[in-house]
């Protein structure tokens, strides 16, 4: 869908393009799709001219075929699973955030949320020593809380300064600023591919919900799209540059007071893994946590662990390691 | 991949006659100029401008990377922030020092147990001079309940200076004793900007207008809304449009809290969730206002003692500490602040009357 402009392949002149817009051919969408017999009399061009414009249009426009084979090799170049920190956690996850997706936590308020996201930004950060961009959209990050969970990780203070500088923080605080942010992202990154050095690997973006509600419900549908543009945005960027993305979302109750994760269901597509955490009913005070697993590609849906958040945030403290699955 | 119209905050009436005339990438308008913008999209020059100012890419990059900034200077920034005392040294532990800057604190509980008492310690202690560890800020109060009593704010406003003024003597240092020259019951009162809001459209308003009353008096450091939840709890319909509002409501808290370095402390009444087995007390507002504070209070009754429970912080362990309400404000139970209990707890008692508190009981 781009307008025809000179310059935009050879022999697509100023002179043809006039003529064209004439006889209401403006995008490319519209001379590929115009028979371009009819279009050459009518507008008294060269049919030859044409075919081969719009030979060059289709072969700069269309997506681009591959083979199985070919994916399943760039697969391996290209993935990467980061381990969250937390064993039972990433026995839920497979092993951890694979690069290329979109994982989603979804939880009540209070429930974890932000302290998973942060620990598993330490961690990747302070073990694996990649870089992590975190968007806070809520204020919820905590500069403290960070050195915190990566004292736990090193002792060292030039470590952990080093860590802290690994994690990159943005403030936004509503949805158009964060789409002009995840552009600046790709821009960056596409700046970035020439210096070598720490990647970045891990885009934390909490939450998606508190940008996106303001501009959903009354009887406006604008929201509605921003919401989608957000999720093609975050989905591609996921893909292009093998980053594992990780947001947060609230939760809602449907009907039977069952609680889902909200956004609704043209969100429930978006990310490729939905993982669900919530308070112990009995023990309302503990520091226990239930994370089950609500959507995924690779293990049985349903699953759950009971994962604990103290001090450490999500990491095991050094003398206790008992697993307790369903 | 390009960044399409349709996701810039454009006008909608602009946005699809763009989509129409065929410019679908930012890309496709920025190239353009804007007379050729209007002819084309059949839109106004002066819209046109508009257009080409808010998609052209200088202009997005001064706004949005004013907000970047690595972990390190985040923490940082954090460490040379002070925070806003509560006079309740156990309250204040569990904060991580007091209510903090730049973030939203939610107070939540029953009528009586003492929001606005929080509320009003919070207006004074805002304004401590910084010797004495305070902040030395002003307060902006946004009143949606006329539930402000001036005269207990000016029982809480004289302890306040009496207490600085006994470290005064404690201490003997030349700052303090110039600070409390100025820091008298008129200072404080006179520097806490109130504001009565009577209705959701009064309050959504008052916010629009806030971040530029906020430029003018830029020592303002804390803003107080009591309550965020009076309006919204009547004289609502649609109750999606309340849950949109509200969130709006909440982005625009979290931003100016950011943005200025300022505290932002609400209040919310509680309702009762009526479950299968038994009903809970919980916060009003629903579900999803639960994710707008950063750090949730919730104050509640134990018999006779009053307590106040951190249900959600992002830097701090969930703890349930006691509270009272003196004559002289929000304090500790029993007199032990530890560096002022040797010259303070001889001259005032600190216990409230018991049989006081009967008449708030449910």
């Amino acid at each position: 869908m781009v307008i025809l402009r000179e310059g935009l392949c050879p022999g697509l002149t100023a002179d043809l393009i006039t003529v064209l817009k004439k006889n209401h051919v403006r995008t490319v969408v519209d001379l590929v799709a115009s028979d371009l017999e009819q279009l050459a009399r009518k507008c008294s061009l060269s049919y030859k001219t044409l075919v081969a414009v719009r030979r060059v249009l289709l072969a700069q426009y269309s997506a681009f075929p591959s083979n199985g084979a070919d994916l399943y090799e760039e697969l391996k170049a290209s993935t990467a699973i980061l381990p969250t920190g937390n064993k039972k956690l990433d026995t839920l996850l497979d092993s951890g955030l694979y690069t290329g997706e979109v994982t989603e936590i979804s939880g009540a308020p209070g429930s974890g949320k932000t302290q998973l996201c942060q620990s598993i930004a330490a961690n990747v950060a302070a073990t694996l020593h990649q870089r992590v961009c975190y968007i806070d959209t809520t204020g919820g990050l905590s500069g403290t809380r960070l050195l915190q969970l990566i004292q736990c990780k090193t002792q060292q203070e030039d470590e952990q300064a080093a860590t802290l500088e690994r994690i990159q923080v943005i403030h936004v605080f509503d949805a158009y600023k964060l789409l002009d942010v995840l552009q600046g992202l790709r821009q960056s990154f596409s700046q970035q591919l020439l210096r070598s050095g720490e990647k970045l690997r891990l885009v934390v973006v909490d939450s998606v919900c508190a940008v996106v509600y303001p501009l959903l419900g009354g009887k406006q549908t604008e929201g509605m799209a921003v919401m989608m543009y957000l999720a093609r945005e975050l989905k591609t960027l996921a893909h292009d540059f093998s980053l594992a993305v990780l947001v947060t979302n609230h939760i809602t109750k449907d009907a039977s007071a069952v609680s889902r994760p909200a956004l609704g269901r043209s969100w429930s597509f978006v990310p490729s893994i939905r993982i669900q955490i919530h308070r112990d009913e009995k023990n309302k005070q503990g520091e226990n946590r239930l994370v089950s697993l609500v959507k995924s590609s690779r293990q049985p849906a349903n699953l759950q662990v009971e994962v604990e958040i103290g001090w450490c945030g999500i990491f095991e403290e050094k003398n206790m390691s008992t697993a307790c699955g369903t | 991949m390009q960044r399409e119209v349709g996701s810039c905050p454009l006008a909608p009436s602009v946005r699809s006659r763009l989509i129409a005339a065929g410019f679908h990438t930012v890309q496709d308008v920025v190239e353009v100029t804007a007379s050729e913008l209007a002819r084309e999209a059949g839109i106004s020059e002066d819209s046109a401008v508009k257009v080409l100012q808010i998609l052209r890419p200088e202009n997005q990059r001064g706004s949005s990377t004013a907000q970047k900034h690595t972990a390190l200077a985040l923490l940082e920034e954090e460490q040379a922030q002070a925070s806003i005392i509560t006079f309740c040294s156990a309250l204040d532990e569990s904060l991580g020092g007091g209510v903090p800057l730049s973030k939203v604190t939610e107070i939540c509980g029953p009528p009586g147990v003492g929001k606005t008492h929080l509320c009003m310690q919070l207006a004074v202690d805002v304004q401590i001079p910084e010797c004495f560890g305070g902040v030395d800020g002003e307060t902006m109060y946004i009143d949606t309940e006329n539930s402000l009593l001036v005269e207990r704010l000016v029982d809480v406003a004289n302890a306040c200076v009496l207490h600085c003024s006994l470290i005064t003597q404690a201490h003997q240092q030349d700052d303090q004793k110039i600070a409390m020259q100025r820091f008298t019951l008129n200072h404080i009162l006179s520097h806490i900007h109130y504001v009565n809001c009577h209705s959701y459209a009064e309050l959504l308003a008052q916010m629009l207008v806030l971040p530029d009353f906020i430029a003018q008096h830029s020592k303002i450091k804390l803003v107080i809304i009591d309550s965020i939840a009076f309006p919204f709890r009547h004289s609502f319909d649609d109750l999606s449009l309340r849950t949109r509002l509200l969130n709006m409501l909440a982005q625009q808290l979290i931003h100016i809290a950011n943005q200025h370095k300022l505290a932002i402390v609400l209040t919310n009444q509680m309702t009762t969730r009526i479950g299968s087995s038994e009903s809970l007390l919980v916060p009003a507002l629903g579900e999803s206002w639960g994710h707008a504070a950063t750090n949730r209070i919730i104050l509640h009754w134990e018999r006779l003692q009053r307590f106040a429970a951190l249900y959600k912080a992002p830097n701090q362990k969930d703890v349930t500490v006691q509270f009272e309400i003196t004559h002289k404000g929000f304090r500790d139970v029993q007199a032990v602040e530890p560096e002022t209990s040797s010259s303070k707890s001889e001259i005032n008692p600190r216990k409230r009357p018991r049989e006081h508190d009967k008449e708030y009981q449910p």
